[in-house]
């Protein structure tokens, strides 16, 4: 009998599913970047606000990245709906607290999907994955960097203004 | 499953209550359920049964109201609207869970043989 699965896609249902959620996880950086980017404007850290606003662009290519494959692939990209985003935070360290939490969180996710790849021999998705793999190194490292930043600087006196100033300035050289 | 030289439909599993078939000529499948034939294609085919798998049985046993006594199903690739009491939809989840999972044998299968067709 005629594979009609396999004619339809090369990607298994478990694989696809797992490939939506994430294009989802992906819409809800982008985002969450650009709340975190509001509430710095509002708060006078510009640098930080145009950065989030840059990072929350990059969060929707990744998840456009995504989106293309599933669909190349043959399967059923889904357009996320995404709700229930904060608008506001506790601190300007607590931003990037989150910003980290959330890169973190990402990588943690990249990593299942890979597991699963890897146990359904769909090497295909796998070797697609390695870019954002790699992606996610650039992307923790950046958000850690900010963090130190806090404790380099400092937040007393005019502290946060330095802060908010060296932010554009972090980035990863390999 | 064998391929019959008359039709290009093949039966992929049968209960009492209806039958599900491949249609080798234009890729898709025949869900014969209720006395009505309808046609999906693959991603389609999965899509309708994961909704009916979704119809939550004990929500619509517990439900006292009359409306909860029937689910509607309106998808936007097939004409026919499926209006399913319980019974129905019981029946309907085993035909199209035995559908699919033969399917998936057959693609398992397929994928094994991939491999001496060179
Ligand atoms: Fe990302
Ligand atoms: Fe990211």
């Amino acid at each position: 009998m005629k594979d009609l699965l396999r004619l339809r896609t090369s990607l298994t249902e478990e694989i696809e599913a797992l490939l939506n959620e994430q294009i989802k996880m992906e819409a809800r950086s982008s985002s969450i970047y650009l709340s975190m980017s509001s509430w710095c404007d509002r708060n006078g850290f510009d640098n930080s606000a145009k950065y989030l606003e840059k990072q929350s662009g990059e969060e929707r290519g990744h998840m456009l990245k995504l989106f293309r494959f599933v669909n190349d692939m043959g399967g059923k990209a889904i357009s996320p709906e995404i709700t229930d985003i904060p608008q506001e935070f506790d601190s300007f360290k607590g931003v990037f607290e989150l910003a980290l939490q959330q890169e973190i969180n990402v990588t943690a996710s990249f990593n299942r999907i890979a597991d699963r790849c890897f146990k359904a021999k769909d090497f295909m998705t796998f070797q697609f994955l390695q870019w954002f793999l790699n992606e996610q190194i650039e992307e923790e490292y950046v958000a850690r960097r900010i963090l130190e930043l806090f404790e380099v600087i400092g937040e007393e006196g005019t502290g946060r203004w330095q802060i908010d100033k060296n932010i554009p300035g972090v980035s990863y050289g390999e | 499953m064998a391929d019959n030289n008359y039709s290009q439909l093949i039966e992929v599993f049968s209960t009492e209550h209806g039958t599900v078939y491949q249609c080798n000529r234009n890729n898709n499948f025949v869900v014969e359920f209720a006395g009505n034939c309808s046609a999906f294609k693959t991603g389609n085919f999965l899509d309708f049964t994961r909704r009916v798998n979704a119809i939550n049985l004990s929500e619509m046993a517990k439900n006292t109201s009359r409306h909860a006594d029937i689910v509607i199903l309106m998808l936007h690739y097939t004409e026919r609207c499926f209006v399913l009491t319980m019974k129905d939809v019981i029946r309907l989840k085993e035909l199209l869970c035995g559908a699919k999972a033969m399917i998936e044998l057959n693609s398992i299968v397929n994928e094994c043989l991939r491999q001496y067709a060179f």
